[in-house]
């Protein structure tokens, strides 16, 4: 995810104050509007993001990145090392962060090496990639893209 | 500019531009929901013959294309406006922030619905079985139609021809690459190896066509009878350019486009929209080339929402759907490890 929680928050509060509010002429209505307004307000620096998701991630990517390394040997894998080592153990927001990164860097390093040299290193990247797209996907909520384009409820 | 200022300002500019009629007034301007990018507004002009109907694109103050420049998707649709082809004729481009504080172009309205790449409400297709018999071949045709337009005789030269080789898939992921560094976010690491993997793929393009850049369900301007659906226009020009057709073709078969189905574009089998394009056009395909430029496709959009988050991020928009690409992005991500194979089942 590339949006903080409190940007997100901040940018809907901005949403409903400049493009809903002006829109809505029921007295109920706009008064509800600036109760959920309200609420978000005192919300915004209550909330954190659930770290278990980033700790599952960045356990996943080390994994992945310590198996690349043991794939290339310790003078290929030499960045990767040094990657892996840098990575703050915490807090776990970070650690993900840098870990990320290093995939990053993995993968401009394999894009350079012959592709049998590169492909069991790859493979073990890949297999990280893979489960960390389904555990992305698996928390998202069905989306509403349809009522967003249109502005017509489904139901 | 409120709304109201907006009609007071647009009916000078018409009024000056439509000079044999007597006040024209301009009408039930609305702002459109649809469309992400540039700032879209429906109205009419009420004018003695009767009502005219037209759209106006504004550039947005961020979006989702910045930088903007709408000069050469109006001078392509200008230079269309007599090709069979169903572009919506487009009068005027207006650059002087002075009328309406940003630049903008006026098009006529085609008459038709836009049907939006997304299930419906009961998790169907866009189209029936009887519309997409009528439509597809319609859609296709104009893509055809798209790629064997002589664009040197329609003087759209200034697009910049790529030249041979290399360079048109070249300058096209350039062009993505340095979108998404401009956003200056990290880079996902399905991003770079996508990326690793298309610059070490880089097709040649036989030929180079005019390329529209975002020919996909959703920019398809339809007409609906009891059992049939035609298209009436192709809209959202704001990424033509010279290229390879293939790029076109991809793209509009793409994942990102079945509106809940397993069809290219809610319309046809993929494998049966690239044979139909291929009879249609004359231009062969390629596998290699199709895939490189599918793989693109989904690189291109993830661009396109980085730059959207990056927008909503520094504050320089308040539109929420950009907000939403923050959670589309992981979909994205794994339609991009079916394509790339580090994810089974595409």
């Amino acid at each position: 995810m590339q949006l903080a929680v409190e940007a997100l928050l901040d940018g809907v509060m901005q949403t409903l104050r400049q493009a809903v509010l002006p829109a809505v002429q029921g007295r109920f209505a706009r008064g509800q509007l600036f109760a959920a307004l309200d609420v978000l307000q005192n919300l915004r620096d209550r909330v954190e993001p659930k770290v278990a998701f980033d700790e599952s991630e960045a356990a996943s990517a080390s994994d992945a990145l310590t198996h690349a390394l043991d794939a290339l040997g310790p003078d290929l894998g030499a960045p990767l090392a040094r990657a892996l080592a840098e990575a703050p153990s915490g807090p776990p927001p970070e650690r993900a962060a840098a870990l990320r990164a290093a995939l990053v860097g993995a993968f401009a390093l394999l894009d350079r090496l012959p592709a049998d040299v590169a492909a069991p290193a790859r493979a073990a990247l890949a297999k990280h990639l893979a489960a960390q797209a389904m555990r992305d996907v698996a928390m998202l909520k069905p989306s509403l893209l349809q009522e967003i384009s249109t502005g017509i409820s489904k139901g | 500019m409120d709304d109201h200022a907006l009609v007071a300002r647009l009916e000078k500019y018409v009024r000056a531009r439509l000079p044999g009629e007597h006040a024209p007034r301009v009408v039930a301007l609305e702002r459109s929901t649809e469309g992400f990018s540039q700032e879209t507004f429906i109205f009419d002009v009420e004018t003695s013959a009767g009502r005219r109907a037209f759209v106006l694109k504004r550039e947005p103050l961020a979006g989702l294309l910045e930088p903007y420049d709408l000069e050469p998707e109006f001078r392509v649709l200008h230079a269309l406006s007599s090709d069979p082809l169903p572009s919506p004729p487009t009068p005027w481009l207006e650059r002087d922030p002075i009328v309406l504080e940003r630049p903008f172009y006026v098009m006529e309205r085609l008459p038709g619905d836009v049907p939006i790449p997304a299930p419906g409400p009961d998790g169907s297709g866009p189209f029936d079985d009887a519309e997409r018999a009528t439509l597809a071949p319609e859609v296709i045709g104009a893509l055809a139609r798209l790629h064997t337009i002589d664009w040197r005789a329609y003087g759209l030269d200034f697009l910049g021809d790529p030249g041979p080789g290399r360079a048109a898939a070249t300058r096209e992921l350039q062009r993505w690459e340095a979108r998404i560094d401009a956003t200056g976010l990290p880079l996902d690491p399905p991003l770079a190896e996508a990326l690793g993997w298309l610059r070490t793929h880089v097709p040649e393009t036989p030929d180079v066509t005019l390329v529209h850049g975002d020919y996909r369900l959703g920019n398809f301007l339809v007409t609906r009878t009891p059992g049939a659906a035609r298209l009436t226009g192709v809209l959202d020009w704001e990424m033509v350019h010279l290229g390879d057709p293939l790029e076109d073709v991809a793209w509009c078969i793409s994942p990102l486009w079945r509106g809940g189905t397993s069809f290219a574009s809610g319309l046809v089998p993929p494998d049966d929209f690239v044979a139909r394009w291929v009879e249609a056009s004359g231009i062969a395909s390629d596998d290699a080339r199709l895939h490189f430029y599918g793989v693109l496709a989904i690189v291109k959009m993830a661009a396109i929402m980085l730059t959207g988050l990056r927008a909503f991020r520094d504050g320089r928009t308040h539109d929420l759907r950009m907000a939403i690409f923050d959670h589309q992005l992981p979909y994205l991500y794994l339609l991009l490890g079916m394509m790339r194979g580090w994810l089974g089942g595409f």
